[in-house]
């Protein structure tokens, strides 16, 4: 199992940490996704070491940034 | 109350926070200005956002718009009510957005309260996901 944080840059409230998780939880291997908005951050169990290539795809695709 | 964005002056409460969130939004994502002088042309610096309890200032309010900016094709703000006082303005409505990939409704129900030019000096929201009604797809714009 691994589990990683990543800064996300643009959430602002509720509305956004969902659009995240969604996005983040359609990579495969993933398991859970924790998003703090206050703390701009996304942090990701998954059962195999993600490229930060699908991440960030994943982040943008919600419509927000890593930096 | 004065300002270039329509202060209550000559202007209903309605008018005046439909039109705010439709001239930023349209500055925001139509024009090619940096996001950082649109923020500023419509917030004090010291603008406080609190969006269901997330506190959002003036840098977090900027990097949030670069997001809007990149992918939102249509946005409408529905307002159903809206009371000033004085220099606050407490407003329920409906955003009706639409981006590249996905498009949805959110009922706002807004406090805040703005400085004599028409600019916003803080708010604070609660915000609700709805579904979206058919009528509102083909309504959408910027």
């Amino acid at each position: 199992m691994t589990v990683s944080s990543y800064r996300v840059i643009g959430m602002a409230c509720g509305h956004c940490a969902g659009f995240v998780t969604e996005q983040i939880e359609r990579i495969p291997g993933v398991t859970d996704v924790a998003v703090d908005v206050d703390g701009d951050t996304a942090t990701v169990t998954s059962d195999r070491p993600l490229d930060i290539a699908e991440v960030r795809a994943a982040v943008e695709e919600a419509g927000y940034e890593l930096p | 109350m004065v300002g270039d964005m329509g202060g209550l002056d000559g202007i209903s409460p309605k008018e005046f926070i439909g039109n705010f969130f439709t001239s930023f939004m349209h500055d925001l994502v139509r024009g090619d200005e940096d996001p950082a002088t649109v923020v500023d042309r419509y917030h004090t610096p010291d603008i406080v956002q609190v969006a269901d309890g997330h506190l959002m200032d003036r840098a977090k309010l900027i990097a949030h718009t670069r997001p809007a900016r990149k992918h939102q094709t249509g946005a409408r703000w529905e307002v159903h009510e809206a009371i000033a006082d004085g220099d606050r303005i407490a407003a329920r409505y409906t955003l009706h957005f639409q981006t590249s990939k996905r498009e949805g409704s959110v009922d706002v129900y807004f406090f805040g309260q703005f400085a004599a030019d028409g600019r916003m000096r803080q708010a604070h929201m609660l915000t609700r996901a709805v579904p979206v009604r058919a009528s509102d797809e083909a309504q959408l714009s910027t």
